[in-house]
């Protein structure tokens, strides 16, 4: 699919803001562009500040592009129609917190479209679908952030979208919550439905998105499949030695411009590798010890932290 | 075009925002209290008591009335927005228009089922003293209900652009102004100044002539009320408030939510 047939396109989206006494307006989307394909998880990574919110809204017509143009399934994001196949998540919801769980999702089911008749069983299946059988009934100023969060998953997905926005969908929840959450969003996916996730979580991305784009003060840096972002690169290895000669580190670092961390007779190192193979025989033969050799990924925290470097120095 | 159930959704769960909540209850009670203290303000009358108690409580429900359209109506978009439960609601297929009609529409419902209570309590304390309530309470009532659904459409238009605080100021210096408009007109063309005449009349002509919709006099002294006193303001009001409602959608329409 090219990005003529894209979900999601995004060209040239400039966003001024204006200050409601100041002189200047301040730019804080510099004409990023890109596109989400059919059925993928999609991440928008950057950090805080970086333009991620401002995007988003841009594509929920809750605010508005000063240039450039977004579409979702094809339609202009200033049109409210399309809005039907469309289920959004914001950071750190909010709802009516005088309704209880069942009556918010009737409320937005309503507002979405769904048929009176089928309005009741969607919003039970919805319930059990997020865990909240057992609270459907409570008022949701008792409810906890995560289960809230739930709740902010179940109106997105009220009337069975096409494509999902999620807003930083892990933001402020305990290790459990995040599981949870993730693993929605993989059910997602396994049903067909493409999801957009705005986040600075970045192990969360590794571990979901089929393809990412680091957005930083406002301009994408980078954007493609995370697979190929995680193989950039010379690869590389993580090597642990023991019972190491006195001299073997420093003839290591020297020869192979290995990474070494040191705790008495045992090394850490990082090498390149295609090293390996020499550093082993070198350690062998100096009556050293090899723990284990693990093959090192590049991270994407790394490209993320090499974008943010390479964007203060311009 | 509107959506009928989607305004009707929005403005619904207006309603239900409001019996759940405890302020308005709050404003209510006050209201009949003062009802009722007519009871005692009219017995310190040897004269016409039940028309001194009628004065009073159809002033306490005016005036609860607006302060209740006040107070919920500059908060009505404003809340939204600092809430942001905006964010979900308008990401569904829902036009602004809609939103701000919604919830125009829901308040203007609360209002009114307030007020009937209110005229429930005016009846009931009418009955107690023995005081006549006749068409011309009826038709006084039905003009309130109007003014109230008009300065909930000023409220909003505030709203839509202005804090809660200044939206308040505004609303009740429009209300105010809207009670004199025919006495500064007159003012106006009795002074000396051409300009000052011409102000007076513009004055009377841009702000809302609120005091049509005023019957309380004829209602309480039994003076003779035509179907023309009700229906004219009724129709202004109408075509005021649609206007208000039109420009409050305009500027809401534009607005970025941050």
């Amino acid at each position: 699919m090219d990005a003529a047939d894209a979900i999601v396109r995004v060209e040239n989206v400039v966003k001024d803001f204006r200050p409601s006494f100041g002189l200047r307006s301040r730019r804080v989307l510099h004409g990023i562009s890109f596109d989400v394909q059919d059925g993928e998880i999609f991440g928008f990574v950057g950090p805080n500040g970086a333009g991620k919110t401002t995007t988003l809204k841009v594509l929920m017509g809750l605010i508005r592009a000063s240039q450039g143009h977004a579409t979702i399934l094809g339609c202009d994001v200033r049109e409210t129609a399309f809005r039907q196949h469309v289920g959004f998540l914001p950071e750190n919801p909010y709802f009516y917190d005088y309704l209880t769980g069942r009556e918010i999702l009737s409320f937005y089911a309503k507002l979405s479209g769904v048929a009176s008749r089928a309005r009741e069983g969607r919003v039970s299946e919805l319930l059990d679908w997020v865990g909240l059988s057992a609270a459907a009934d409570a008022r949701l100023r008792t409810y906890s952030k995560g289960m809230l969060q739930r709740v902010g998953i179940a109106q997105a997905l009220v009337h069975e979208p096409k494509v999902v926005f999620l807003d930083e969908p892990m933001s402020g929840l305990d290790p459990i919550g995040r599981k949870e959450i993730r693993d929605l969003i993989l059910r997602l996916r396994d049903e067909g439905k493409t999801v957009f996730m705005c986040t600075h979580i970045l192990p969360d991305v590794e571990m979901l998105c089929d393809r990412v784009a680091i957005i930083v003060e406002g301009r994408v840096r980078h954007a493609g499949a995370t697979d190929a972002f995680l193989g950039e690169g010379e690869p590389e290895a993580d090597l642990v030695l023991a019972a190491v000669p006195a001299d073997l580190p420093a003839q290591l670092e020297e020869l192979y411009a290995a990474s070494l961390r040191g705790h008495g007779d045992r090394l850490e190192l990082r090498v390149r590798e295609k090293f390996v193979q020499d550093v082993l025989q070198a350690t062998l033969g100096a009556g050293g010890h090899v723990v284990s050799v693990t093959p090192h990924r590049t991270s994407l925290e790394s490209i993320f932290l090499h974008a943010v470097e390479e964007s203060s120095r311009c | 075009m509107l959506s009928a159930i989607r305004v009707a959704a929005i403005a619904s769960n207006t309603v239900r925002e409001a019996v759940r909540s405890r302020v308005l209850y709050v404003l209510l009670f006050f209201a009949v209290t003062l009802m009722l203290f007519g009871i005692v303000l009219s017995s310190l009358s040897y004269v016409e008591s039940e028309r001194i108690l009628q004065d009073v409580a159809m002033a306490a429900m005016r005036v609860f009335g607006v302060a209740i359209a006040i107070f919920v109506g500059v908060n009505l978009i404003h809340k939204e927005v600092d809430r942001r439960t905006v964010y979900t609601i308008l990401s569904k297929p829902l036009t602004r228009a809609e939103f701000l009609f919604g919830k125009f529409a829901g308040l203007v419902l609360t209002i009114w089922l307030q007020l009937a209570i209110m005229v429930a309590c005016f009846m009931g304390v009418s009955a107690l003293t023995g005081a006549e309530v006749g068409a011309g309470h009826a038709a006084a009532f039905v003009l309130l209900g109007g003014e109230l659904a008009l300065i909930v459409a000023v409220a909003t238009l505030f709203s839509s652009f202005s804090t809660p605080l200044l939206s308040s100021f505004f609303t009740a210096g429009v209300w105010l102004a809207g009670h004199l408009t025919r006495d500064l007109r007159d003012v106006g063309l009795r002074s000396n100044s051409e300009w000052v005449g011409e102000a007076g009349v513009w004055l009377h002509r841009m702000l809302p002539d609120l005091q049509s919709f005023n019957l309380t006099i004829e209602a309480v002294h039994g003076l003779p009320v035509t179907a023309a006193d009700v229906w004219l303001p009724l129709v202004y009001g109408a075509a005021y408030t649609t206007l208000l409602l039109l420009a409050a959608t305009l500027i809401f329409d534009r607005r970025d939510f941050r």
